[in-house]
């Protein structure tokens, strides 16, 4: 990994408005969470794990990695200043590994949080059933396979963010509600299979399509695949000009 | 294609500072960008010219391993240049486009370039390039408050940084003052004079006539001139132009004009006179002489056809 690049990118993160979008929107759960404790509740396990998954992991942790991974080197591709860093004597891999782990680094930093405090919340200050340790583990994952997935599309697309959208709304939101056999190309599907493994809630509705290991396999070989890709799509970047 | 002379210097220069192209075109769907072009260019100046969407970025963008050819090769240093990403160690590149990272400092900016070229001593080469560009003042200020002649001049500080052998610059002298390209081209000439290859894309026949050796003239992505410059240029202007005439007797200049031996034409109407010329300089010297012989007031002497595009459609028919 490149550490200049690394730490230029942490910059970019820390001086856009996008930051503050991502603050707000890892503060979102933490609010639903307050709200949710001022009623009252017959079974504050379930609840509290079919919040996490369906405000958590079903829109909070994609949203906020598609908007730091399609931006990490999306951004300068879009505004022309990646060439300052590609027209350099460093291999691609080296770009790519350090734009991950900015991405993985600040969407971790606000998604991960938000989870394990909202989780409190919801469970009165106590993690029982392995409920808040499930979900951070969880998002962890997805953290890691949804940014590596979101820097290949900025790579490969310029309406990555578009792209992104309609891959959390419509195939995670829909398709694969509707097929079970799409369950494989899920992110979604995978952090669930991976909470619902480490958790022991009776009765969860959140259950997953996937076995825990099958999403831990599935994501680590997401997270694989699409770095490896990214890289090449890199190495065959072209420089569009206006002449 | 016209080849005035060798685009190549004089001797052999090393391979490490030599830019080839061959028979290299590139086309994006069905639209043309640059067709069958070859040069070989050493060290000193060279000028890419061309009117704007001649093709200039595109060929540039080649050299730089930034675009694939659709067909041929470009090599630099002997290589081929595309996903040749070593080759950046001597290699300086100054983009068009004008946006940088408007959260560094200038300082910020060019120490970031040299860390990323892998300096050992990063910091002495970002003053070393800063001093060279003459931004010291402003070197502690975030770029996003810099004016454009300002930007252009940390670009080329970032691509020098590294004391690059090859220097390729894409409309280098956009948005500066005459003084600061009066300071770039002198910095560019001292480069030059040291032995590099330097490359720079322009659409500004002035600005080529004062700073290249040789050109690459690019017309609708054709090479159509290669070589020294100065005998280019006496291609464009040995050509057949056209002068608006006005004057206190229209008539009387006409018939002292037409037997000048660099007048091929004159027409007269109600207004002005229009005359044709093979030989630019020679009427220019020779109209106010004989206008004043005939002791007539010469009040206008317009070229009416001095545009960059009608002086390369020219070159192209020629």
């Amino acid at each position: 990994m490149n550490t200049t690049v690394f730490t230029l990118t942490l910059r970019q993160f820390a001086g856009q408005r996008r930051s503050l979008l991502m603050f707000g929107l890892a503060l979102i759960p933490v609010a639903l969470a307050i709200i949710y404790r001022l009623g009252e509740h017959a079974d504050q396990h379930e609840e509290t794990a079919n919040f996490l998954a369906d405000v958590v992991v079903t829109a909070i942790l994609p949203l906020v990695c598609l908007i730091l991974g399609t931006s990490a080197l999306g951004s300068e591709i879009e505004d022309g200043t990646a060439v300052y860093i590609l027209a350099k004597p460093v291999p691609r891999r080296d770009i790519i590994a350090a734009k991950f782990a900015a991405s993985v680094l600040i969407a971790a930093a606000f998604v991960v949080p938000a989870t394990a405090v909202s989780g409190l919340i919801g469970l009165q200050g106590v993690s029982e059933e392995g409920i808040v340790t499930g979900f951070v583990i969880a998002t962890l994952i997805g953290v890691f396979a949804y940014s590596a997935v979101f820097i290949l599309l900025s790579v490969a697309t310029s309406r990555a963010l578009l792209i992104g959208l309609a891959y959390v709304f419509i195939w995670e939101g829909l398709i694969t509600e509707l097929f079970s056999g799409t369950r494989y190309l899920s992110i979604r599907q995978y952090c669930l299979g991976i909470a619902d493994l480490v958790t022991t809630v009776s009765r969860q509705d959140f259950e997953a399509n996937l076995g825990g290991v099958e999403g831990l396999v599935l994501a680590t070989v997401v997270v694989a695949a699409a770095l490896v890709l990214a890289v090449r799509r890199l190495e065959g970047f072209e420089l569009t000009g206006t002449d | 294609m016209k080849t005035a002379s060798q685009a190549q210097p004089a001797g052999s220069p090393s391979p490490a500072v030599r830019i080839e192209a061959v028979n290299v075109s590139r086309w994006y769907g069905n639209v043309v960008a640059v067709n069958d072009v070859s040069f070989s260019l050493g060290p000193g100046i060279t000028g890419l010219l061309g009117p704007n969407g001649a093709g200039k970025t595109t060929i540039l963008h080649m050299m730089a391993g930034f675009l694939r050819p659709s067909k041929g090769e470009v090599r630099i240093a002997a290589r081929p240049a595309w996903q040749n990403h070593a080759m950046y160690r001597a290699v300086g590149l100054v983009p068009e486009r004008e946006a940088i990272y408007p959260f560094l400092t200038g300082y910020q900016f060019v120490l970031l370039n040299a860390k990323l070229y892998g300096l050992s001593d990063p910091a002495g080469a970002t003053r070393r390039a800063i001093r060279a560009v003459d931004m010291e003042a402003a070197q502690d200020r975030r770029l996003g408050g810099y004016s454009k002649g300002m930007k252009q001049r940390l670009k080329v500080a970032a691509a020098i940084v590294h004391d690059p052998q090859i220097l390729l610059l894409d409309e280098p002298f956009n948005g500066t003052d005459p003084a600061q390209r009066l300071q770039m081209m002198d910095h560019l000439r001292r480069m030059a004079d040291e032995g590099r290859t330097i490359v720079f894309s322009s659409h500004i026949l002035d600005e080529v006539e004062r700073l290249a050796q040789s050109v690459l003239v690019i017309v609708a992505g054709r090479l159509v001139a290669s070589g020294d410059f100065h005998a280019i240029r006496r291609l464009m202007t040995d050509r057949p132009h056209t002068f608006t005439v006005h004057s206190s007797d229209n008539r009387g200049l006409a018939v002292a004009l037409v037997a000048d031996e660099s007048v091929i034409g004159v027409e007269l109407d109600d207004e002005h006179l229009t005359v044709r010329t093979s030989q630019f300089a020679d009427f220019t010297h020779a109209a106010p002489r004989i206008a004043k012989a005939e002791r007539i007031t010469l009040q206008e002497l317009l070229p009416t056809d001095e545009s960059l595009e009608r002086v390369f459609s020219y070159l192209v028919k020629r």
